[in-house]
């Protein structure tokens, strides 16, 4: 029998997960930008900034946007490695990385795009200068496998940012758990005419491991000096960490 | 909630380099020791790095550094007013090749404030902004300066706490003639002390 995985709270087979995903992901690309916005009130461009702040990325450097769905982190690397740089946009997801590619050729930018699966990179080894992976790790099955491949596709020296939602500071979490899934649902059906993605979303996050337990895993998967640092009282946290 | 470790590495770096970037020659010297590793320890924070093959400063992961550099107190007081000068305040160890080069770099990290401010205000605004930011400075500098001396005259010559300079070189000096003079005496009274016994054993006859 195949082994089992949490979709949301639900659980289901692991060989299920990738297609289940893919659906909340086809279904919110169109409204993803507006929601993120909405949901976050403007905060998640600033998480953003903040990642990429924390990339050390100079002129020439080869950066990997793993999951990168709408390219938000991927225009903002292209600022920092400039014309000798390049920038790979990377996704699962069609529906995503077509929204993510549109809005780069509209502002300009024509970096390669790819579709692949974080778990199976296509990349060779030691190859990028800093990989990024912002709220998809979540999604992946094997979340340890995802970063052993990012390992593996990291030159040695090279960093690893993982933005990710993660454990909200214990006295919020009443009115965080209010919003998540009374409000977020709700949002979710008015705008994007979607209320069952967004119950995932909240969900998933749940589901997602802690500051720590995040931590732990990459330092499993190989990273060294794996430091982290919660943004808006843990509701995302930016985690970081070296390949030696 | 905190942790200013990450905010911290990611500031000094990201200074670091831009400042290395904007001083012609410094990231030409630094590549020659590309691969080298350097710490720099705050006290409260410690920022690990290595020399990139591009000249500039990438965090990593060291555990024994080829140099390490130690800012004090003395430098972080000093830095917004004196600028590079500042810098010989810092504490220095490690591989004497590899110092020697960043002592000579970072003596000539030069900060375009007005490069950096165009962008965000136009040419004109940010010749301004700079040129007022300068005269603050060394208005701040004057004024602290023009303070010490005042305090100083203060103490010196209207409350007698302290004395002057000269005066100290000269009580000094006054000591140093009193203890030679001394030793002098000393020596005089030990040889004149030993002549005793034989006065003693044959007295002068009127």
């Amino acid at each position: 029998m195949d082994k089992t995985t949490h979709f949301g709270y639900k659980q289901v087979a692991e060989s299920e997960k990738a297609a289940k995903v893919a659906e909340v992901f086809h279904s919110v690309a169109a409204q993803y930008d507006l929601m993120n916005d909405l949901m976050s009130a403007g905060l998640h461009r600033l998480w953003k900034r903040f990642a990429v702040a924390q990339a050390g990325l100079r002129p020439g450097m080869k950066v990997l946007d793993v999951a990168g769905g709408t390219a938000d982190l991927t225009r903002l690397f292209l600022k920092e490695v400039g014309e000798t740089g390049t920038v790979l946009l990377t996704d699962i997801n069609f529906s995503m990385l077509r929204e993510g590619r549109d809005r780069m050729l509209n502002e300009g930018w024509t970096p390669p795009t790819v579709q692949c699966d974080g778990e199976r990179l296509p990349f060779p080894d030691n190859y990028f200068n800093c990989v990024s992976v912002a709220f998809g790790l979540r999604n992946m099955t094997h979340k340890d496998q995802a970063l052993a491949e990012m390992n593996r596709v990291l030159k040695p020296g090279g960093r690893l940012l993982v933005l990710e939602f993660s454990k909200v500071w214990k006295p919020l979490e009443p009115a965080y758990d209010l919003y998540s899934f009374k409000l977020l649902p709700l949002m979710g059906k008015l705008i994007a005419r979607d209320a069952a993605s967004y119950q995932y979303l909240a969900e998933s996050i749940r589901m997602h491991p802690g500051q720590e337990e995040l931590k732990t895993m990459m330092e499993t998967a190989g990273f060294a000096k794996v430091s982290y640092h919660n943004l808006t009282a843990g509701v995302v946290a930016l985690h970081k960490g070296f390949k030696v | 909630l905190i942790s200013p470790g990450l905010i911290t590495a990611a500031l000094i770096e990201r200074s670091l380099n831009h400042l290395l970037l904007q001083s012609p020659g410094a990231t030409e010297a630094l590549r020659r020791h590309a691969g080298r590793s350097v710490r720099f320890d705050l006290t409260l924070a410690q920022y690990d790095c290595r020399i990139a093959d591009d000249g500039c400063f990438s965090e990593a992961v060291v555990d024994a550094p080829d140099a390490i550099i130690r800012p004090t107190p003395a430098l972080v007081a000093r830095l917004p007013f004196f600028g590079r000068e500042a810098l010989r305040h810092a504490e220095y160890s490690g591989d004497p090749a590899l110092l020697a080069t960043l002592d000579r770099v970072f003596k000539q990290l030069n900060w375009d404030v007005e490069a950096d401010l165009a962008p965000l205000v136009g040419d004109i605004a940010a010749h301004r902004l700079h040129a007022l930011g300068r005269d603050t400075l060394a208005g701040i500098a004057h004024t602290f300066s023009a303070f010490g001396r005042n305090a100083s005259e203060y103490m010196v010559e209207e409350a007698e706490l302290m004395a002057r300079g000269v005066d100290v070189a000269r009580f000094n000096h006054a000591v140093d003639v009193l203890a030679d003079d001394a030793a002098r005496l000393d020596a005089r009274l030990r040889l004149l002390e030993s002549r005793q016994p034989l006065q003693d054993a044959h007295p002068r006859i009127a």
